[in-house]
């Protein structure tokens, strides 16, 4: 029966998407112009060029591709669906999470495993026709492979609760809309969707290394197009499961917190 | 007269509406400037890594983004709020200005104040001052003028181009997306020279999407690089005229689209 529950939650979304073609079409445009844009935009520069910042021409290609695939792991357009945290806390139908008989906890999950795991079809899809063409490089071999998967679920864990948090600070700020703004965008350049994280200056990789944001996105693809090397990647997997860890403690400690403040209307 | 007495009330009440939760005021002066600066860290970015881009002079290639932000921020200030719009056709206010006596787009406007555009001027006028305390050239009173009056072709080109989405969002509210999209496109792919692009996909951005009218065309013809863009030097010159034509002919579509809006009652 919780399988069912589970199932049926986490469906929502990817449902939704299913059901408003133009939506997907969007995406599929959006998707297909950013590749060929990113990946000319990285040839373009590297054209008179050799390696720049330990990155050859391939590698820079690589990955920034792939960071515009994986970028379409969370972005999926929940607001339409009116099942933000901060619509619910708007509108005051937060307090229906709490009528139910699934934890509030577990629905956000559960709901953002489905988005997950729809996004990453489209992600997956869009990997196999860049590899097929030849924008993309393909893994050194099985055991990068291998390590790059582990690292990226550990990546995608990491923006979960990151993403997370944000929705949990809607219990206590009427609005949110900057906050979440700022980590949005920092999430976007610490994690190297604008550009990849090496070649920016030493003292912004040393300020980013002890923040989350790299974990989700740097770490994963700098192992798939070998700038960091195999012999390295248990120290980073290490690190990316301890954020995971440590993100999970806390934002458990929040979801009990938050729940003493949701008051039905008129109290 | 009476209109703009109006229209400058309202802005002032917004502006002390904003400053109620000092905290998330303070937030947005501050998403304004980092959102800027993002724009600076990844054309900084490249220009140090790959110096001589597109055969520009780093201090040349500068004067896009400074144009492109400057550009931006007027947008945001002035004619901002058509962004995002979508939100309020799906919550139904449209519904609500189509009933008073205010044209529907100035109530757009003066929905609320753009607090985030306080931080987005103050770090583009900061990167403009550098660009051209860098530059090489002479900045004659000619220079000065084109240079503004491209600052406004600009913001009226970006205007064009949100005003744009914003009339698909009143047949489906979802349309929002693009605009998104809209915006990271022009952040990430308006602040360089285009040459350094295949011709194709230069190409797309000149014509298909015509963000290479907003700050690199007019920086070409200021820097002398008019005759390298691979458009005719009168097209990359006329820039300013087109985001005036741009938006005037957004401002039709508006007005038509709102003409055939149903609203979510029919």
């Amino acid at each position: 029966m919780a399988v069912l529950h589970a199932w049926r939650t986490a469906r929502v979304t990817p449902l939704g998407e299913l059901h408003a073609p133009p939506r997907m079409t969007a995406v599929l445009v959006r998707l297909t112009v950013q590749v060929v844009l990113v990946a000319s935009l990285w040839s373009g520069l590297y054209a008179n060029t050799g390696a720049k910042a330990g990155m050859s021409r391939e590698q820079a290609i690589t990955y920034a591709v792939l960071a515009v695939l994986a970028s379409r792991l969370r972005e999926l357009d929940q607001f339409a669906g009116r099942d933000t945290v901060i619509q619910h806390m708007h509108f005051g139908t937060i307090v229906y999470w709490y009528l139910r008989p699934l934890p509030p906890a577990r629905y956000h999950a559960l709901r953002a495993v489905g988005e997950q795991v729809y996004g990453a079809a489209w992600a997956l899809a869009g990997y196999a026709v860049c590899l097929a063409a030849g924008v993309v490089e393909p893994p050194g071999s099985a055991a990068v492979a291998g390590v790059f998967v582990l690292s990226l679920l550990l990546g995608q864990l990491v923006l979960y609760h990151v993403m997370l948090l944000l929705d949990q600070m809607c219990f206590w700020t009427v609005r949110n809309t900057a906050a979440m703004l700022i980590l949005i965008f920092a999430q976007n350049l610490m994690s190297g969707v604008y550009a990849p994280l090496w070649f920016f200056p030493g003292w912004f990789r040393t300020l980013s290394t002890f923040l989350p944001f790299q974990a989700t996105l740097n770490v994963p693809l700098s192992l798939y197009v070998g700038r960091i090397q195999l012999s390295d990647a248990g120290g980073q997997l290490a690190v990316q499961a301890g954020w995971v860890v440590l993100l999970h403690l806390f934002t458990r400690f929040l979801w009990r917190r938050a729940a003493r403040r949701v008051i039905s209307q008129g109290g | 007269m009476n209109a703009v007495r109006i229209a400058w009330r309202i802005t002032r009440l917004n502006f002390r509406s904003q400053l109620e939760y000092r905290t998330e005021f303070l937030l947005m002066v501050a998403i304004g400037a980092i959102w800027q600066v993002s724009v600076i860290v990844f054309a900084t970015v490249l220009l140090t890594r790959f110096s001589g881009m597109g055969g520009w002079d780093s201090s040349d290639v500068l004067l896009i983004p400074a144009t492109r932000m400057l550009a931006h921020g007027l947008f945001v200030l002035v004619l901002g709020r058509m962004h995002g719009i979508g939100r309020f056709i799906q919550e139904g206010r449209i519904d609500i200005y189509l009933l008073r006596p205010m044209p529907v787009h100035r109530q757009v406007q003066l929905q609320y104040f753009p607090t985030n555009a306080i931080g987005d001027l103050t770090v583009a006028v900061g990167l403009m001052i550098g660009a051209l305390s860098r530059s090489h050239l002479d900045w004659t009173a000619g220079r000065i003028t084109y240079l503004t009056v491209c600052l406004i072709g600009g913001m009226l080109l970006e205007a064009a181009l949100f005003t744009a989405v914003a009339c698909a969002s009143l047949r489906f509210p979802a349309a929002d997306y693009w605009g998104r999209w809209l915006e990271e496109l022009l952040g990430t792919f308006g602040s360089y020279p285009l040459n350094v692009l295949p011709r194709a996909v230069g190409g797309f951005l000149t014509f298909g999407l015509p963000l290479a009218f907003v700050a690199y065309f007019p920086a070409a013809v200021l820097t002398g690089h008019g005759h390298d863009t691979g458009v005719p030097y009168w097209l990359a010159a006329a820039s300013p005229l087109l985001g005036l034509l741009a938006y005037l002919g957004a401002r039709l579509l508006w007005r038509w689209s709102l003409g055939h809006y149903t609203g979510v009652n029919g």
